[in-house]
């Protein structure tokens, strides 16, 4: 019997979405071969019609800075047995982080639209909120680490 | 005629940069509200480059955009150089063109196969047409991993570049490495007929008159020019954010901005209308067909316009790769520590400014205007403008809503918009 498609998903959260556009890259050579072995459920850049439960691995980017962000991202957890995170942000918060570092006066400056839009205290990782079991460093990340540690779920 | 009275909502808008939903009120066939809100959290940059030391800025607000990095890195660069009296050598000009063209060529595929084809096929995602049209996704990779292999060969790498600095380049380009890349170049011109042809037989039209504006260059190399409109003024660089006026947008985490009090359009469909005539002879002779198109106030040919600018940016890249022995040069250093400078460069979605202030070597302020957010009241006209028509066509009363909600997606994605970059605005207005 073919072995059933692993159910991928990936998902950005705050940030400049570098690491997203770089897989697009890696997809240039890497795609038709994953496309044997995985079924892509969710990724809203390229895809509509997306169901994002069930997931055998869940690729994630970004910070997580708004109350909307940690219930999405406790969300995909739930629903996916893997979690990867992809770039700094994810694994540090930074560079979208800056917000955490801006002094007084800026603070102030911002503070309106903070409250606005139910941003949280302070902006955070991925990686501070929920487990991870990959992670893949750089920023963007790392091209070749990615491929191995997507390689070694797939 | 009907009454047209419709609440339209879209959550999360597909296949574009970033996050951004729509709302559309229509009352008696007009659209009274339209909210495109950008959802996109703010990270704040403007404020975060405050302080930071000038040399290290451009890296830092590259990170606003990962898709066009490159652009907002090598407009920092210009603001940076400006303010502090640096001038760049020819061959540094010549590579920041190539970066740009690397840039065009990966990014307008990507917005033409993998956000506007689906549309055109009536398909969710390229990716469906794995069974039936198995070679277009072969030719959308091959074109976006040759504009890849460019920027890895002058820039490091497509996002984020890392050679790209203030003064130069940190990294000598290696001349055995330029062949193998202008015959990939030169494999890709094929696919880029195949791909115009597609946009030119699409028959959608949207015509509203609107105010096209574009960096107007020589060379349509989108790096240095004047600015100019098609109401038939041009203005210098250095002018161009006396000229525009942020509007607020209610709900939304973006901004949107005027030119000289009203709405306007940048990106590929502006710089067509305004400046074909100084694309590549090649380019002009191959695209021959598509170009007596332009100028043309149809919003949608915008992605036919793209579709030209990956060849020009071909041909270009190929006669300078042709026509450069590339020779190591030092980076120039900055001649004072304080100023003011202005950089503006045509980003794939259209004209880019930066504005940095410089005290002891820091950045004081710090100023964008992204081309997103100069089209997002544009947006919203034509959104209006579609309402109108579909409230007074002949189709079934039942249909309207489902018809606008399609037509208003496709409107969107027709400007190629990041709603990374939306959410990036100028701060202060210089007097």
């Amino acid at each position: 019997m073919a072995k059933k498609k692993k159910r991928v998903g990936i998902f950005s959260f705050t940030c400049d979405e570098g690491c997203s556009i770089f897989l697009v890259e890696i997809f240039n050579k890497k795609l038709a071969g994953w496309l044997e072995k995985i079924e892509l459920v969710y990724f809203l850049s390229i895809k509509d019609h997306t169901d994002a439960k069930n997931m055998d691995i869940a690729v994630v980017e970004g910070s997580i800075t708004s109350e909307e962000d940690k219930k999405r991202i406790e969300n995909i957890r739930k629903n996916s047995k893997i979690l990867i995170g992809m770039g700094s942000c994810a694994i540090t918060g930074m560079p979208s982080c800056y917000r955490n570092n801006l002094n007084k006066e800026q603070l102030k400056e911002i503070s309106g639209h903070l409250k606005k839009f139910k941003f949280l205290p302070k902006c955070m990782g991925i990686k501070e909120v929920v487990k991870l079991d990959g992670e893949v460093p750089g920023c963007p990340m790392d091209d070749k680490k990615f491929i191995e540690v997507f390689e070694k779920y797939i | 005629m009907h009454k047209c009275d419709l609440d339209i909502s879209i959550n999360k808008l597909s296949k574009i940069e970033g996050h951004a939903d729509l709302d559309i009120k229509i009352r008696n066939g007009k659209a009274r509200e339209v909210n495109l809100r950008v959802e996109e959290n703010r990270r704040f940059y403007m404020q975060a480059v405050e302080g930071k030391p000038a040399l290290a800025a451009p890296q830092m607000v590259s990170r606003i955009c990962g898709t066009c990095s490159v652009a907002h890195l090598t407009c920092a660069i210009e603001a940076v150089e400006k303010a502090l009296g640096v001038k760049s050598s020819e061959q540094t000009i010549i590579m920041r063109k190539l970066m740009m063209y690397s840039l065009m060529i990966r990014d307008h595929a990507l917005h033409l196969y993998f956000f506007a084809l689906p549309d055109i096929f009536g398909i969710d995602s390229i990716l469906d047409l794995a069974n039936n049209k198995k070679e277009l996704i072969h030719e959308a990779l091959h074109i976006k991993e040759a504009g890849n292999n460019l920027s890895n060969l002058i820039g490091g790498r497509a996002v984020h570049a890392p050679f790209e600095v203030v003064g130069g380049f940190v990294n000598m380009v290696d001349n055995k490495k330029v062949k193998p890349i202008v015959k990939e170049l030169k494999s890709i011109r094929k696919y880029v007929l195949n791909l115009a042809e597609i946009f030119y037989q699409c028959q959608w039209e949207l015509k509203r008159d609107t105010n096209f504006v574009a960096l107007t260059t020589d060379d349509f190399s989108f790096l240095e020019g004047k600015i100019c409109d098609s109401r038939g003024t041009c203005t210098m660089e250095k002018n161009y954010g006396k000229r525009l006026t942020k509007v607020v947008m209610p709900y939304s985490q973006a901004k949107g901005f005027e030119f000289e009090g009203s709405e306007y359009m940048v990106g590929s469909l502006s710089r067509l209308n305004l400046n074909q005539g100084s694309l590549r002879e090649k380019t002009k002779k191959s695209m021959k067909k598509y170009l007596k198109l332009f100028p043309s106030d149809n919003i949608y040919l915008n992605n036919l316009a793209q579709a030209i600018e990956i060849m020009h940016s071909i041909d270009h890249s190929i006669e300078l790769l042709e026509n450069t022995e590339f020779k190591k040069e030092e980076i120039i250093k900055p001649k004072k520590q304080n100023g003011k400078g202005v950089g503006v460069v045509e980003a794939p979605r259209g004209t880019l400014y930066y504005s940095m202030e410089i005290k002891n070597g820091k950045i004081k302020k710090a100023g964008i205007a992204t081309p997103t957010a100069q089209n997002l009241l544009n947006m919203r006209e034509d959104l209006r403008e579609l309402v109108s028509g579909v409230c007074q066509s002949a189709n079934p009363k039942n249909q309207w809503e489902k018809i606008i909600k399609k037509q208003a997606e496709r409107i969107i994605r027709a400007y190629d918009p990041c709603m990374s970059c939306a959410s990036h605005f100028l701060k202060v207005n210089w007097k």
